[in-house]
């Protein structure tokens, strides 16, 4: 009997746990959806269904992968700049690399009816349906980064992949490399658009430069391990590699520490992509040496809420459907002051 | 719901092998004891029925809370509406699918990691035969559902004969399933647009993505649909029997005429077929296939097993449960979501509750035992 009751208080106590921690969690949010409020109804022609200076609004981010640190990046710089407009509830679902979780959250958006919503789709084609279905339920869509197929959406904002590759490509011709040599390439996935484009960009930037010779590319699926054995193989093929260009600045620091293990540091430029500034991203890589050069992939945070902004508070009929947000090249001159201006 | 209680869990009714036997013999050769079958019939108490029916009183539980916290609109519950419950079930048809096969292989005594991958290759299989090769849709799924079938068999076998764990088995067929999968796609997405031309796939296919009467997904209703039918299979054919015997006693089993290595290779076969079905409603979702779909898959359908009661150690199960288990993993995240909690508290959340299901069922387990 004693064993029964002990039994019983045990069971009980994981239940009611359960049900606090489910309670808890949701209470500390609770104040969720239920404050979208105030504003009026839109004019017509606006954007936005309900907009207004006035107003309070949720808007929903499903982010493709909260897992890569590029994401990450862009998650603190919206929840960064969203500081700047106290009407605004940024609320961010994590589609964990996975196009039927991203579908469900964006569907959760829905059933919320946000008030804007953003979206960096993980696969272009499976979140277009449903990216359209909000679309046509009239809550405005930018999309950040990456693009759903056709022209479901309000607005896109995001980086140029392929200015970005030409830009690296340009200053390897006219800077670094100018009297001419090897140049190798470290590819991210391939099949990605990202790394088509970077790659492609690349080629046409060193291309102004008949004295360069790309001698070597291969993918390294953005990973700084597979990056390592590739550029190590690819340096012992081709031991006059003057220059290596990176995808990504995760691949740029294999590359380095395959250099390092031949004892070719300094011997051989490494450049990345990206740019984070956290600890271990490529600004800091680039002021401690180990990147000769880095260029800053922008994650358009400050952009597009901007574009919320007008389209919620200030009721906007239209807003630019490309918002193109430009590169900066990091080199050691500039790393610390790129750095300085970041918010924390 | 669990088990019926007129079957015991080390050897089927037919058998007539006496108690003692089946429950004390052999249980020190299983290296951990075995329940006597005289305790399980003894009537039910409070905590046992409460562990029976664990998973649905905590989907209960899940449900009630989704409708107290739900943020409102109108005065109505944004959680109740039609459309957003039809999407859970949605959101949860794939894992689920996937979990109810898993619950045949656990109760065996087994375990599938693979079925991730065969879902990844199931979904580009089915893109590939019916973007590149034409395939009309019928004949496509039921290629790949049988392939998926036959690719679970191959696994049980290789366990079976070679006397390999399960574990290690699919864990190889995990690897096998995701390479083979690349190499279908040629490495890479495959888009399936529909259409009468070339590179576009039947019309007919199409349909998996839609909703019934603009409201049931297709996959919610084939989840729906599979689930009640394992349930049939588990509880009351000689084949569900015979699972639960295979898994509770191995030795008992065997003595009592069942082929427990058919047994065994069939509950895989079975596990593999609904994997594939998965894939198939996955490609058909997202339009879409890529060759990595369905990564950690397996782990989400084994937290929807156990979740549901079901015991790894074989022996214990029920589909019943799996489904409650499966529903109440995308109820929980759908609450979460819709209170705007961070997603990385709703992975805390899951962790949360698989820890509480588990310590429910070893509970009650050191109890049944003094």
């Amino acid at each position: 009997m004693t064993t029964h009751s002990r039994r019983h208080r045990v069971l009980g106590g994981l239940s009611l746990a359960g049900t606090l921690i489910l309670a808890a969690a949701c209470s500390s949010a609770a104040s969720g959806t239920g404050t979208s409020s105030g504003g009026s109804v839109a004019p017509a022609g606006a954007l936005a269904k309900r907009c207004g200076p006035s107003g309070s609004y949720t808007i929903g981010f499903a982010q493709a992968n909260n897992a890569e640190p590029y994401r990450q990046r862009v998650d603190a710089d919206l929840q960064a700049a969203v500081k700047k407009y106290p009407n605004f509830k940024l609320v961010i679902a994590d589609g964990q690399g996975d196009s039927n979780k991203q579908v469900t959250d964006v569907e959760n958006f829905l059933t919320q009816q946000v008030d804007l919503l953003m979206i960096s789709p993980f696969e272009a084609q499976p979140l277009t349906p449903v990216v359209s279905k909000v679309f046509q339920s009239r809550i405005p869509v930018i999309e950040l980064d990456r693009q759903t197929e056709g022209d479901q959406y309000t607005a896109f904002v995001g980086g140029d992949n392929q200015n970005i590759g030409k830009q690296a490509g340009t200053y390897v011709a006219t800077r670094l490399l100018s009297g001419g040599g090897e140049v190798a390439i470290l590819e991210g996935l391939p099949s990605t658009t990202p790394a088509i484009q970077r790659t492609e960009g690349f080629k046409q930037g060193v291309a102004a430069n008949a004295k360069i010779k790309v001698v070597a590319v291969q993918p390294a699926d953005w990973l700084p391990d597979k990056a390592q054995t590739v550029f190590d193989a690819m340096l012992r093929a081709n031991p006059n590699i003057k220059v290596v260009y990176a995808n990504n600045d995760l691949m740029a620091n294999g590359a380095y520490l395959a250099l390092k293990g031949q004892n070719k540091i300094g011997q051989v430029a490494v450049i990345g992509t990206d740019g984070l500034p956290d600890p271990a991203g490529g600004i800091h890589a680039v002021l401690n040496g180990q990147l000769t050069a880095t260029l800053v992939y922008p994650t358009g945070a400050g952009e597009a809420l901007d574009l919320a902004k007008r389209i919620l508070l200030d009721c906007a009929t239209s807003v630019g459907r490309n918002t193109v947000v430009p590169t900066t090249l990091i080199t050691k001159d500039n790393a610390q002051a790129v750095l300085d201006r970041v918010p924390s | 719901m669990s088990i019926p209680s007129d079957v015991p869990v080390g050897a089927p009714p037919t058998t007539g092998a006496p108690e003692g036997i089946d429950g004390e013999a052999f249980a020190p050769s299983r290296g951990r004891p075995i329940r006597s079958v005289a305790a399980r019939r003894s009537p039910p108490g409070l905590v046992t029925m409460l562990v029976r029916f664990q998973s649905l009183l905590a989907l209960v539980l899940v449900f009630v809370g989704g409708i107290v916290f739900s943020p409102r609109r109108d005065g109505q519950p944004l959680f109740l509406t039609t459309e957003n419950l039809a999407n859970i079930v949605r959101s949860v048809s794939e894992t689920g699918i996937i979990a109810v096969g898993m619950t045949f292989v656990i109760i065996a005594g087994g375990i599938d990691l693979s079925v991730g991958a065969v879902l990844g290759l199931a979904g580009v299989a089915t893109a590939t035969l019916l973007v590149d090769h034409g395939w009309d849709g019928v004949p496509a799924v039921v290629a790949v559902v049988l392939a998926g079938g036959l690719f679970g068999l191959a696994q049980g076998a290789v366990s079976a004969r070679l006397r390999i764990q399960a574990f290690i088995v699919t864990l190889a067929g995990l690897q096998v399933a995701r390479g083979l999968a690349r190499i279908a796609s040629g490495d890479k997405f495959i888009n399936i647009s529909y259409g009468d031309g070339p590179h576009q796939a039947s019309p007919s296919f199409a349909h998996l993505g839609d909703r019934i009467f603009g409201v049931l997904p297709v996959s919610a209703l084939v989840f729906l649909l599979v689930g009640a039918a394992a349930s049939v299979l588990l509880n009351t054919t000689r084949f569900g029997r015979h699972v639960f015997a295979v898994g509770g006693n191995e030795r008992a089993a065997r003595l009592s005429g069942i082929s427990v290595q058919r047994v065994r290779i069939a509950t895989f076969g079975l596990c593999g077929m609904l994997a594939a079905t998965s894939g198939i409603l996955h490609s058909g979702q997202l339009n879409f296939a890529n060759p990595n779909d369905g990564t950690g898959y397996e782990l989400t359908a084994i937290a929807a097993v156990v979740i549901g009661g079901t015991s790894l150690f074989g022996g214990e199960g029920s589909v019943i449960g799996t489904l409650a288990g499966a529903l109440l993993l995308g109820a929980l995240n759908n609450v979460l979501q819709l209170n705007n909690v961070n997603a990385n508290l709703q992975l805390i959340a899951t962790g949360l509750i698989i820890v509480a299901a588990a310590a429910l069922q070893t509970l009650v387990r050191s109890g049944s035992e003094t």
